[in-house]
């Protein structure tokens, strides 16, 4: 009965649209005076809403996008000037697709600090690296790489890194060892940082990823979601989490960065030595938030403890409609999707 | 076709400056146009086009940050040509929610304007605001909260 005395501010205006289960919120109302208040105030404020007009934009605003895109003017047309140079211009694109098409064009490189390496050549301020080049910064160095119109990533000092592919639908980087800070803004799935412990995709965020040369290391989300897979192992890894890699186990357990440093240090343990000590002190620690860890964990505990799991994340937080137990126990892909999809309410 | 949506978030966003408003409209579409081959369809176009959105109103906040915005005060702006009594008293209304939406803290303002103009799903907002469904959820709760207590007096939403 618990779950129901906790307030529900924060989903009210899920509940109004009827984008959340109404059950919770609906009992809770019931009973909650404060809540039944804030309610009415969340449907005044939609209702206000209701009297702002779309503005038209001005003709003027696509003009002056037309006249951005139409500069540099056309020259005077002559038509053997103009086949001539049509029929270059398409050798030349040919050539330049295949081999953009192969590798990838080169990103622009900044010096941050210090004088980071670019295969053999020193950067002081400005230079690039290509698809197949290793870049480098030692103690008193550390770079940017703009990771062509999507983002970038800053390469800390004693990172070395190389770029791996840099077509439009693939930008991809190597991590050796080191820290690199990616800030990405794309749609899913075009930027990649593959490490000797898994691969991080993005999901549109901003995260740091920290390896050794063995390949384990840290990664932790600010913005956004990053995946971290390895071989069908995936983390999924939201804003304010974090995940640690191991070499041969590849991406770790996720967990977020407040969760209790007894669940933090179980869940070390577990995911080394898959300890049931370990797993009971997770669950104990585990607050609602925590749902994140243990929803990776009904994938990752064995077949007899796996119930254990589940009874955790139903006291903590209701099961939907649709969740039944012995479709979680029996990993049923799309009931586990269905759950996450509702625990992640409360990430 | 989304071009007034651009502009109209733009111009809620930024206190009603349609100065700002244009220039941001500019920027997204040829941002959009310069990068359209980056997109590829693991995603929905609208949420790209409205995580560039996101992105450029913020830029331009950090930018504005230091400069006042002339708050568009014109009741005008908002009444048709031609309109009457009721209108104006539309117009009128419009002004003061306005007012209220562009008060609000930038987090709370981005996240109504792209419920509420945009349509975008809980799920298109998390992916265009780089934040969870919680905190989607949270933040249009509590926006729509702060928008309430600013219009008490504002009965039932309508003047």
């Amino acid at each position: 009965m618990r779950i129901f005395n906790r307030h529900v501010s924060d989903r009210l205006a899920a509940y109004v649209e009827g984008a959340i289960d109404a059950n919770l919120v609906r009992r809770h109302l019931a009973q909650c005076e404060r809540c039944r208040a804030e309610y009415a105030d969340v449907q005044k404020g939609m209702a206000a809403l209701e009297n702002l007009p779309v503005v038209e934009a001005p003709a003027s605003v696509w003009n002056s996008i037309e006249s951005v895109l139409d500069a540099p003017k056309r020259p005077t047309f002559n038509p053997w000037k103009f086949g001539f140079a049509l029929s270059s211009a398409v050798i030349v694109a040919s050539f330049a697709y295949w081999i953009v098409m192969r590798s990838g064009a080169p990103w622009d490189v900044d010096g941050l600090s210090g004088s980071p390496v670019v295969g053999t050549r020193h950067i002081s301020r400005a230079g690039r690296v290509a698809p197949g080049e290793w870049i480098e910064t030692d103690a008193r160095s550390s770079a940017r790489i703009k990771i062509g119109h999507i983002g970038s990533v800053v390469l800390a000092p004693n990172t070395r890194a190389r770029v791996v592919a840099t077509r439009p639908q693939e930008n991809r980087i190597a991590l050796a060892h080191g820290e690199i800070h990616a800030e990405i803004s794309a749609p899913p799935r075009l930027f990649f940082v593959d490490t000797a412990s898994g691969t991080a995709v993005d999901l549109g965020c901003e995260y740091s990823l920290y390896a050794e040369e063995d390949g384990s290391g840290l990664m932790r989300v600010t913005r956004g979601w990053v995946s971290f897979q390895r071989n069908g192992r995936e983390s999924l890894v939201p804003a304010g989490a974090s995940c640690r890699t191991r070499t041969h186990a590849g991406p770790g357990t996720p967990y977020f960065d407040d969760a209790s440093d007894i669940l933090k240090r179980a869940l070390d343990t577990f995911d080394e030595t898959s300890s049931l000590d370990a797993l009971g002190a997770i669950l104990s620690a585990s607050r609602v938030r925590d749902t994140l860890t243990l929803w990776h964990l009904l994938s990752r505990v064995s077949a007899a403890d796996r119930g254990r799991v589940y009874d955790r994340i139903a006291v903590l937080t209701p099961v939907p409609a649709g969740v039944s137990r012995d479709r979680v126990l029996s990993l049923d892909r799309e009931t586990l999707t269905r759950w996450k999809d509702e625990l992640a309410w409360t990430w | 076709m989304y071009k007034d949506q651009v502009y109209s978030i733009a111009h809620y966003f930024f206190h009603g400056d349609s100065g700002i408003a244009a220039d941001i409209t500019q920027h997204v579409f040829l941002k959009l146009i310069n990068n359209v081959n980056q997109f590829h369809g693991d995603a929905e176009f609208s949420t790209w086009l409205y995580r560039l959105v996101v992105n450029v109103c913020l830029d331009a906040t950090r930018r504005h940050k230091s400069e006042p915005i002339a708050a568009n005060s014109n009741l005008e702006a908002f009444a048709r040509p031609g309109s009457q009594e009721q209108d104006y008293a539309k117009a009128q209304a419009a002004h003061i929610v306005r007012k209220a939406v562009s008060a609000l803290p930038v987090k709370y303002r981005m996240a109504i304007l792209l419920r509420y103009f945009e349509g975008l799903s809980y799920e298109q907002m998390a992916q265009a605001l780089g934040c969870s469904l919680g905190t989607v959820a949270s933040r249009l709760s509590r926006g729509h909260r702060i928008l309430a207590e600013r219009l008490k007096g504002f009965e039932g939403g309508k003047l």
